[in-house]
């Protein structure tokens, strides 16, 4: 029993240091943005990872240099339609796939198949969709186009909420005369309720974060996304990356308050929607 | 379960009722992924075999001209064996660390909530943020890194990392690895809470050690949910853009050119979209073929369970 103590020690020992650097490690990148957001362009040479003399002028020189709050209001936007655009199609689909056997087979394999391709396979051919729908540059435009990449996700995430209602309960809603719709949201909806919101939760965020398609399918300010705006800062020849940080750290604050806010659905949701 | 006797009755009506019901609840998901796969599927099958470029498409039909340049003339072999490489490599590295972080918070009774944000900020920030935050680090004028290294006196110059050969792919999947090992410690720690503890503690009771019981009992058992939780990670890293475009642009040359970026660059910057379209092809055939063992893998452990 000695030894086994013993082992344990060590092993607690290990444990500790290899949690500790992970979560220094996680941690690290997102508090050295933050500091540097606040660093004079002498005081970003140093490469310290406080700031000497901290400044809060990046923030508003960002801004005037690039409309970050307007990029950030069309990815807000952008990310909130494509989730209702998402929402709407897939939840009846999920149900009518899982309740009432519709397509049982080939749904579920067409959305993970869909799910597997690249999305480079779809920029071009939804490039020239979007330039005859006259839907280019426009946030409805990239909104559509977020809220069909993002059906097979909500489809796997929804299907297990939707396993997890018994089969009885919608079998005496039928009984009782109601119609399929009916059922569906006067009796599903709100016991699926948490799975819905985790769903819409992470189809807003993986719009909010995409980069790809935004940058191109947008390019004017009226449309242009906060990503595709970050990703500009890098074609300069001399990047002040005190601005940088400040407008990507700004850019990142709608994200970080989700997390914040809801992460027990979001954790909930990815777990749920993945391992059942 | 008998049949409820309101079914048999008037059951042409609601045979009807449920057929009308499946079809408008499906239809909209079937529309939707037939604009989002089905439809570029065609167009790019049609683009790969003609002359297209950029501002004007299907100039006339080349037959494998497209095919034969992207895999002789391209960069593009290269660029797939890039993505391959990288994909499988970060899912392994991330599955790995994922899996004993896991390990680690499931012992953990107190904290979790703090412990869950922090491992929830990497998985939620958007990709080309990342980018941005993993080069101040890893930048050779005024990166945290290349500070402390110079502090120290470890080197005499800074590094660029981005700029090295030899340097620049693993920069890049480290940025990767900080994002997605997050998911990967959420999943395989409810894949953790999910095993049964009886079988654990008849082993701990036969006197086996804390390791040994989990690379002899609960390994085996979670083995098929790991290479599902995998393949997820492999799919999702074949499909890589936004880190390689903030951090590298495919450079240094060619150094950190997969296939996406490669594909784009084809697409966009020198507008050969009929080249592009053959490209798109053949990575995808080479994805599903990536993917496919893994799949077969999968389904011969869940048999076996």
């Amino acid at each position: 029993m000695t030894v086994s103590a013993q082992d344990t020690r060590t092993d607690r020992l290990i444990r500790f240091v290899f949690l500790a650097a992970m979560l220094i490690f996680f941690a690290l990148p997102i508090i050295y943005l933050f500091s540097t957001s606040f660093k004079t362009p002498d005081d970003v040479l140093q490469g310290r990872l406080l700031p000497e003399a901290a400044t809060l002028k990046n923030y508003p020189n960002a801004f005037a240099h690039v409309p970050v709050l307007r990029m950030i209001w069309n990815s807000i936007a952008v990310a909130l339609l494509s989730g209702v655009i998402t929402l709407v199609i897939a939840v009846p689909a999920t149900y009518a796939t899982i309740k009432l056997s519709a397509f049982r087979k080939t749904v579920p394999n067409i959305t993970l198949a869909s799910y597997a391709a690249p999305p480079i396979i779809a920029l071009i051919p939804l490039f020239y969709l979007l330039q005859t729908a006259n839907l280019m540059d426009s946030v409805l435009g990239l909104a559509l186009v977020h809220g069909l990449m993002n059906l097979p996700v909500a489809f796997w995430l929804l299907k297990s909420f939707v396993n997890d209602i018994p089969a009885e309960i919608d079998e005496a809603a039928w009984i009782d005369g109601a119609g399929y719709w009916h059922t569906l949201f006067a009796v599903i909806l709100p016991l699926i309720f948490p799975g819905i919101l985790a769903t819409a939760l992470i189809c807003i965020i993986l719009s909010y974060n995409e980069f790809l398609f935004a940058s191109a399918l947008t390019f004017s300010e009226a449309s242009r996304t906060i990503t595709v705006g970050m990703s500009l800062f890098q074609g300069e020849r001399l990047v002040n990356f005190g601005q940088m940080a400040a407008a990507s750290f700004t850019g990142m604050v709608p994200i970080y308050l989700i997390a914040f806010l809801f992460q027990k659905h979001l954790v909930g949701g990815l777990t749920q929607g993945s391992i059942k | 379960m008998a049949k409820p006797p309101i079914a048999s009755f008037g059951s042409n009506r609601s045979v009807n009722q449920r057929r009308s019901a499946e079809w408008s609840m499906t239809l909209p998901l079937i529309v939707g992924l037939a604009i989002f796969a089905g439809y570029p599927l065609v167009y790019l099958v049609l683009l790969a075999f003609t002359r297209s470029d950029l501002g004007q498409q299907f100039q006339g039909f080349v037959g494998f001209e497209n095919f034969d340049w992207a895999l002789s003339g391209t960069n593009f072999s290269g660029s797939v064996g890039h993505a391959i490489l990288f994909a499988l490599i970060v899912s392994l590295a991330q599955l790995a660390l994922g899996l004993y972080l896991a390990v680690i918070l499931s012992k953990i009774v107190r904290g979790g909530r703090w412990l869950r944000t922090i491992v929830l900020l990497p998985l939620m920030t958007p990709p080309v943020m990342v980018g941005i935050a993993w080069k101040l680090i890893l930048n050779p004028s005024g990166g945290w890194l290349n500070g402390i290294l110079l502090r120290t006196g470890l080197i005499d110059n800074p590094i660029s990392f981005f700029g090295n050969h030899a340097l620049a792919f693993p920069a890049i999947m480290l940025a990767d690895t900080w994002q997605w090992t997050p998911l990967i410690v959420i999943l395989c720690f409810a894949i953790l809470q999910g095993v049964p503890h009886d079988v654990e503690e008849a082993a701990a009771l036969d006197g086996a050690y804390p390791k040994r019981i989990f690379w002899t009992v609960t390994l085996p058992m979670i083995a098929p949910a790991l290479l599902s939780v995998y393949l997820l990670r492999v799919i999702m890293a074949l499909k890589t853009f936004d880190l390689v475009y903030t951090l590298t642009f495919g450079g240094p040359g060619n150094a950190t050119n997969i296939a996406t970026f490669e594909i784009w660059k084809t697409a966009l910057r020198e507008f050969d979209v009929g080249l592009a379209a053959a490209q798109t092809l053949m990575f995808a055939i080479t994805v599903s073929v990536v993917t496919l063992p893994i799949v077969l893998l999968h389904n011969h452990l869940e048999k076996r369970r």
